[in-house]
């Protein structure tokens, strides 16, 4: 794409390309259609857990009931917030990026269209896992973030947390595949003029987003591992009674858990600097501060996470430190808060119900932010945790402010979906039941959780006002439900006989309004030039842009070493958790020195620390067109490959046959997940050579069609020798020292 | 003792500090051919926090006392004077940095140019944190004088494709903010095993020589047992340590806006 012209322009093209009946869904790579899968999938499981939460409401409507016994409201609360958090608002968000990242930065698709259509589809796959343990002898019921030893087989003996982990597991893996995407799209599809400086705020934050779930979700993959092996192989590293430590789960938990919170919230904040510049007729105010204060917020959101573990006694000292690292992080999201007013001052305001959305999203946010610093005093956090002030809060955050961003960013952009305008005036009454029944039902239990109301208890006894306080939050979530029919309501019928919107309805002047609604599948017929952040503003007026700045080319890059780089971070951060997990439990253990033969194993270790040369000769005469060269030091890597992983083999088999096993001792059970998963690494990586091979052997690397196929596969064999220096390192030599 | 007495008291001369500090002043101010500028405040505010770092209480209590004590003065040379001294090294004007050569040879030469600045800056918080070496720093007087040295050097190696006088030898915005990320995962994960391991990092700070009589203060007073204190180091690494990066990748991002927005401007004077 030098010029502005996609390849396939004419008209006949897309006619043809346009792809018909329900199957074509199924098998579509077109990031338009998985973006409308993706949300359409994500109000199916919001339906569910909107259920959920009714029957919570109902349940604690009155003082004493007995509508739902104690174990099924545990699993009922489980199932809402994961649903909620991993089922609704993850996939809605990506969904949007999904629909609008390549739109908004002029690019044809995403930067892989069949990696994205495995992502999606292994979102329903994870939905389908969570949700079979209903049939499967119960749903899970540790509460979202399955808290050890809980969530360990004496206290959690159905198979519900199995399929927890499960469902959590492929959800992950599909989100990491989809921010890799993501992250390739933004940084090598950008048309030409789209700097850095100009992405639109929502393609940035999402950018940002992507990075937050390459680095965090594989935190929680590691530990999710290690609670599977716990519950399936009998170990112990989240037991105390085998020497396990408990707090180790709350630790990964919250290190994944944090920047969560900033996952859900961070593209909600783009969806936000989207629309209310629009329906305020002015630019965004301060667009740097805003960019920069989302990577201030995405570099803190690793550092606080103790800031959930207050109650778990780490100490004054540590508490101490995690206060004041919280507190800080309000100075970003503050200044994004007073952008954002600020863009609204002195603004021509047009409070469609996007902008009214928009609007209550600054306000429930505030409030919800607010309490979210009340909470970074320890003492304060020591009084209102497990109450529900926790709840109210975040619920101001993930439903007040993300939801709520949702749902401006969904009356703002369904029209380029459907080319429908959705209707106003049951938009306005969307807009006030939600926030009527939002407020009533949210503001209410601050008070409960001052009064010292427990969350996750399945009743409460007849305290003065409790009952009143109760029934008014479950009056106000009835009313919340009633504004989420009016909104499907809504949605039906725009799609069917909603009025023609037209390319460009609010007059916006992002990418995505210069094309058709909906869009073709390949998206633009000319991508208008880019010479600023408001590149349709500046098509509509010419003459208020004095100088015509030529367009900038944009660097490019390879997406396919993208694409892997980021991949290579997240693989680091899983090894990284594992290896942590290690240490943590033998730094002061000797058993390695007495079951490990480091002589062995180290020369194993040449032969896999020999195959990065060797495949960096390969590489080397592939480059030089030397096809034989090229073949047999590829081989040769293959060969030094397997023989790593035969000895490998048969370390494990001495070892099994000497009686140690996954789950003989602490020791045993982190050298297997730890070196087992490298394996499985180097194993996968064998495969991938031996792809390149076959492709090499029928000449398909000639024409340097795949060749940055395999400078990636490359790239990642290498990371893979550099994880077994540490591991070897760690495990091995540090012993013989 | 009281806490005010010991802020008063806890004072030491050193004349290797102060030759390293004069040396340093010496070898600018000669390099800058002996012409005061706005650039040399840098310089001074580094000898400043080098002098405070080993004369004022940091370093009395560093030397012995307290573990956290040794970790503050640690990031300090590590995080806050390297950057200072290589912001007053600085050269003014940007065309007078461009390297001779191509520019694709710069950047085929660029992964060789951060990855030993990194591990150096990585190296420099790890390798001096291995008991054994923390010992024999506090024991011996030279390894502690080449621990001082080796920090400062390392720390200057790290922010070198950061802050380094060349501009045109600098690493790209976001890259330097991802080599600053990284940098901050490798610490951080330090940080997280000195705050949280059962075995001491350096022994000396468990049974410390009290010359001063400031021991009753700093475990009854302060309530800083030996395991109290490592955590505290610890936790220095962690969160302040973090924030020292990260303030520098926002610094970064910083940089790229106005480094766009000159360009911009500077295409447009041309059109």
């Amino acid at each position: 794409m030098t010029t502005a012209t996609t390849p396939h322009a004419s008209e006949a093209a897309h006619e043809h390309a346009e792809e018909k009946g329900p199957f074509s869904w199924v098998a579509t790579v077109d990031h338009k259609r998985i973006g409308i899968l993706y949300l359409l999938t994500s109000i199916v499981f919001f339906a569910i857990g909107g259920i959920e939460a009714l029957l919570i409401r109902i349940q604690l409507a009155h003082p004493e009931s007995h509508f739902l016994d104690p174990e099924t409201f545990n699993q009922i609360f489980t199932m809402h917030g994961t649903t909620m958090i991993f089922l609704v608002v993850m996939p809605t968000l990506v969904g949007f990026a999904n629909y609008f990242v390549p739109l908004m930065i002029g690019a044809r698709d995403m930067a892989f269209p069949r990696l994205n259509a495995m992502s999606y589809w292994l979102f329903p796959l994870g939905g389908a896992l969570l949700h079979f343990s209903l049939f499967a002898g119960g749903a899970p019921s540790a509460g979202w973030f399955s808290y050890a030893p809980l969530a360990e087989t004496p206290f959690s003996s159905n198979t519900g947390t199995d399929y927890w982990v499960l469902a959590l597991l492929v959800l992950g893996i599909g989100s990491v595949a989809g921010a890799i995407n993501i992250i390739a799209t933004v940084i090598t599809l950008r048309a030409p003029g789209m700097t850095i400086r100009r992405v639109p705020l929502f393609v940035w934050m999402t950018f940002i987003t992507a990075i937050l779930i390459v680095l965090a979700l594989p935190v929680l993959n590691g530990a999710l591992v290690m609670l599977l092996i716990d519950r399936q192989l009998d170990a112990h590293f989240f037991q105390a009674h085998g020497g396990g430590s408990v707090i180790l789960w709350q630790h990964y938990f919250w290190t994944f858990g944090h920047p969560e919170v900033y996952i859900l919230a961070l593209p909600a904040f783009g969806m936000i600097s989207e629309v209310i510049p629009v329906f305020s007729r002015k630019p965004i105010f301060g667009y740097e501060f805003v960019a920069g204060s989302t990577v201030a917020i995405a570099v803190l959101s690793f550092g606080v996470w103790a800031h959930h573990m207050f109650a778990a006694g780490l100490g004054h000292r540590a508490d101490l430190a995690f206060s004041a690292g919280t507190m800080l992080i309000a100075v970003p999201t503050g200044v994004k808060i007073f952008n954002w007013i600020a863009t609204m001052w002195g603004g021509k305001l047009r409070f469609t119900t996007s902008m009214c959305f928009a609007v209550a999203f600054l306000i429930e946010f505030v409030i919800g932010g607010l309490s979210g610093i009340t909470f970074a005093a320890a003492p304060v956090d020591w009084q209102m945790t497990d109450t529900y002030y926790v709840v109210a809060h975040f619920h101001y955050v993930a439903l007040g402010g993300t939801l709520f961003g949702i749902l401006a960013a969904t009356y703002y952009w369904f029209p380029k979906m459907s080319g429908k305008l959705l209707d106003e005036r049951l938009g306005k009454l969307n807009f006030w039941t939600m926030v009527i029944g939002f407020n009533m039902t949210f503001f209410v239990q601050h008070f409960l959780g001052i009064l010292g109301m427990p969350r996750r208890v399945y009743t409460y006894p007849d305290l003065p006002n409790w009952g009143t306080l109760n029934m008014v939050s479950t009056i106000g979530a009835f009313v919340m439900g009633f504004s989420v029919l009016l909104f499907l309501v809504n949605i039906a019928k725009s799609v069917r006989n909603g009025k023609p919107a037209g390319d460009n309805p609010w007059d916006a002047w992002t990418l995505e309004w210069a094309t058709t609604s909906p869009p073709h599948p390949h998206n633009f017929e000319k991508v208008p030039p880019v010479r600023g952040r408001r590149p349709l503003w500046d098509l509509a007026n010419p003459g208020k842009n004095k100088v015509k700045t030529k367009i900038v080319e944009i660097a490019t890059y390879d997406k396919a070493i993208v694409g892997v780089w980021a991949f290579i971070a997240s693989e680091a951060m899983f090894f990284i958790v594992l290896i942590l997990t290690f240490v943590y439990f033998n730094l002061s253990t000797k058993a390695a020195a007495a079951h490990l033969d480091v002589k062995t194993t180290g020369m194993f270790s040449i032969c896999l620390f020999a195959s990065s040369f060797t495949l960096h000769r390969s590489e080397k005469a592939l480059a030089a067109g030397n096809e034989s060269g090229f073949r047999n030091w590829l081989i040769f890597t293959i060969l030094l490959g397997a023989i790593f992983m035969f000895g490998q083999a048969s370390e494990y088999q001495k070892l099994f046959t000497s009686g140690l096993n996954v789950n003989t001792s602490l020791f045993t059970s982190t050298f297997f997940t730890l070196t087992g998963f490298h394996g499985l690494h180097v194993t996968l990586g064998l495969v991938a050579l031996g792809v390149i091979l076959w492709l090499g052997l029928a000449g398909d690397l000639k024409g340097r069609r795949h060749s940055s196929a395999f400078k990636a596969i490359g790239l990642y064999w290498h990371f893979v020798d550099v994880v077994w220096i540490a591991v070897f390192g760690i495990v091995y030599v540090r012993n013989i020292l | 003792m009281t806490t005010g007495e010991l802020l008063l008291t806890a004072w030491q001369s050193d004349a290797f500090v102060y030759a390293v500090a004069g040396a340093g002043v010496v070898a600018y101010a000669a390099r800058m051919q002996w012409k005061l500028t706005r650039r040399a405040l840098w310089l001074v505010l580094a000898a400043v926090v080098f002098l405070l770092a080993f004369v004022s209480p940091i370093g009395v209590l560093a030397r012995g006392y307290l573990f956290s004590a040794h970790m503050l003065q640690h990031l300090l040379l590590v995080l806050v004077i390297p950057p200072l001294v290589l912001s007053a090294l600085r050269t003014g004007s940007k065309e007078a940095d461009v390297a001779p050569g191509a520019p694709g040879a710069a950047a085929a030469s660029g992964a060789r140019r951060f990855m030993l600045p990194w591990l150096a800056g990585v190296s420099a918080m790890w390798l001096w944190h291995a008991p054994t070496l923390c010992d024999a720093a506090s024991n011996s007087i030279g390894v502690q004088r080449l621990q001082t040295v080796s920090l400062l050097v390392m720390g200057c190696a790290f922010f070198w494709p950061i802050v380094g006088p060349r501009s045109a030898r600098r690493l790209p915005p976001f890259g330097a903010m991802l080599y600053l990320f990284a940098a901050c995962v490798a610490c951080t994960l330090l940080g997280i095993l000195v705050t949280f391991s059962p075995v001491e990092v350096c022994s000396i700070y468990a049974h410390p020589v009290d010359g001063l009589g400031a021991m009753p203060l700093l475990r009854d007073g302060w309530g800083l047992t030996p395991k109290a204190d490592q955590e505290i180091g610890g936790l220095l690494m962690w969160v302040p340590g973090c924030f020292a990066y990260a303030g520098g990748m926002l610094a970064m991002f910083a940089r790229y806006h106005r480094e766009e927005a000159a360009d911009e401007l500077a295409a447009k004077e041309a059109a």
